[in-house]
């Protein structure tokens, strides 16, 4: 495989494209395994690993294939305000999430549709039978 | 403005690259310049896609409140295809390398280069669609439709629109795939390429964070 370290112009040097593939496959190897491995673990070890893989992936797309690292301050600026504006969307949901403690339906529920018992929970879709009021599964 | 014609007129881009100069053969270029100090349409392309990344956070910030307000979640490897999604996630990392050789064989003027890269590219793009539809087809064929409940509405959402994304990138690139097959690059004009691997890389970042958050997490 010829060096892609691009030495013409708009390109960069030191920059090579078969690395960065390299490293993003690995880092999706080891992202799967981490999520399958530690599938029972608790969240913060789960989701925090996969949530360290995804960034770390993702930065690399955007710094190196994305050529962010080697655009002018105006395009730099440019991205700027989208973190704090994602921040503020996301601080614009935490009262849903701290409020919305249950939801009227818990995920997977198989509502009856019949005029018998219009809106009872009859079924669960990954559970055998409809999770008791004050006895559903852990909340995640 | 009238004031705007009395300039001087030079015989290169707006930014002093020559090839700029072929863009602007039938309009004048004055030397002053009120634009930002890159190209437009990078300038362009980069302020869409910050749009899109609010976008995309609007609907994961959602399915994020929807799952953590909700006292059940199912685990996703129970109901997804876990591995063939696996192989597709990293057949669009792969597209997105082939889009950077492809670049970069324009850059050194290597037209054929271009072509097979970029082939290469749509190729990896066009079954990655493919397998998302077939992956489609089998979950609602077993009865996992959206409106079953609310973790097969926020994933067809979610997919659904990224795949959408997918089949704009897909197309854009068949176009200049047929442009570049028409001779219409070369090492001083690569403008259009680098736009659309913008977008192309885009996307693959966003189903980098999809692919965790909805089949891992």
């Amino acid at each position: 495989m010829s060096n892609d370290s691009a030495t013409d112009h708009g390109a960069h040097p030191g920059f090579s494209a078969n690395k960065i593939f390299i490293t993003l496959f690995v880092l999706t190897m080891v992202e799967v395994g981490w999520g399958l491995g530690f599938q029972h673990s608790p969240h913060w070890i789960k989701w925090g690993g996969l949530i360290v893989f995804a960034f770390w992936k993702g930065i690399l797309i955007y710094t190196y294939f994305m050529h962010m690292k080697f655009e002018g301050w105006i395009v730099k600026s440019l991205m700027i305000p989208t973190p704090f504006l994602i921040a503020i969307v996301v601080f614009a949901l935490m009262p849903d999430v701290s409020h919305n403690d249950r939801l009227v339906y818990p995920v997977g529920s198989q509502v009856d549709k019949s005029n018998a018992h219009p809106g009872k929970v009859v079924g669960m879709i990954d559970h055998p039978k409809p999770a008791a009021p004050g006895n559903e599964a852990p909340k995640h | 403005m009238s004031q705007a014609t009395a300039l001087p007129v030079r015989d290169v881009g707006a930014h002093g690259h020559p090839h700029e100069a072929a863009h602007h053969e039938h309009h004048p270029v004055y030397d002053y310049d009120s634009g930002p100090p890159v190209d437009r349409a990078k300038f362009a392309i980069w302020l869409f896609l910050a749009t899109e990344v609010m976008f995309f956070t609007g609907l994961i910030g959602t399915n994020l409140v929807l799952r953590i307000g909700s006292s059940t979640w199912p685990n996703p490897e129970n109901r997804l295809a876990i591995g063939i999604t696996a192989a597709n996630t990293f057949l669009l990392i792969t597209s997105s390398w082939t889009m950077v050789r492809a670049l970069h064989a324009i850059q050194k003027g290597d037209q054929a280069g271009l072509l097979r890269w970029l082939g290469g590219t749509i190729l990896g793009g066009a079954t990655f669609v493919s397998v998302q539809v077939y992956e489609y087809i089998e979950l609602i064929h077993h009865g996992s439709l959206p409106n079953v409940d609310i973790f097969w509405s926020t994933f067809y959402t979610m997919t659904g629109f990224h795949g959408l994304h997918v089949i704009v990138g897909v197309i854009w690139l068949i176009a200049i795939w047929i442009a570049a097959a028409r001779g219409k690059f070369s090492a001083q004009n690569f403008l259009r390429i680098e736009l659309a691997g913008l977008y192309w890389h885009f996307v693959d970042l966003v189903w980098v964070l999809l692919f965790t958050i909805v089949y891992l997490m």
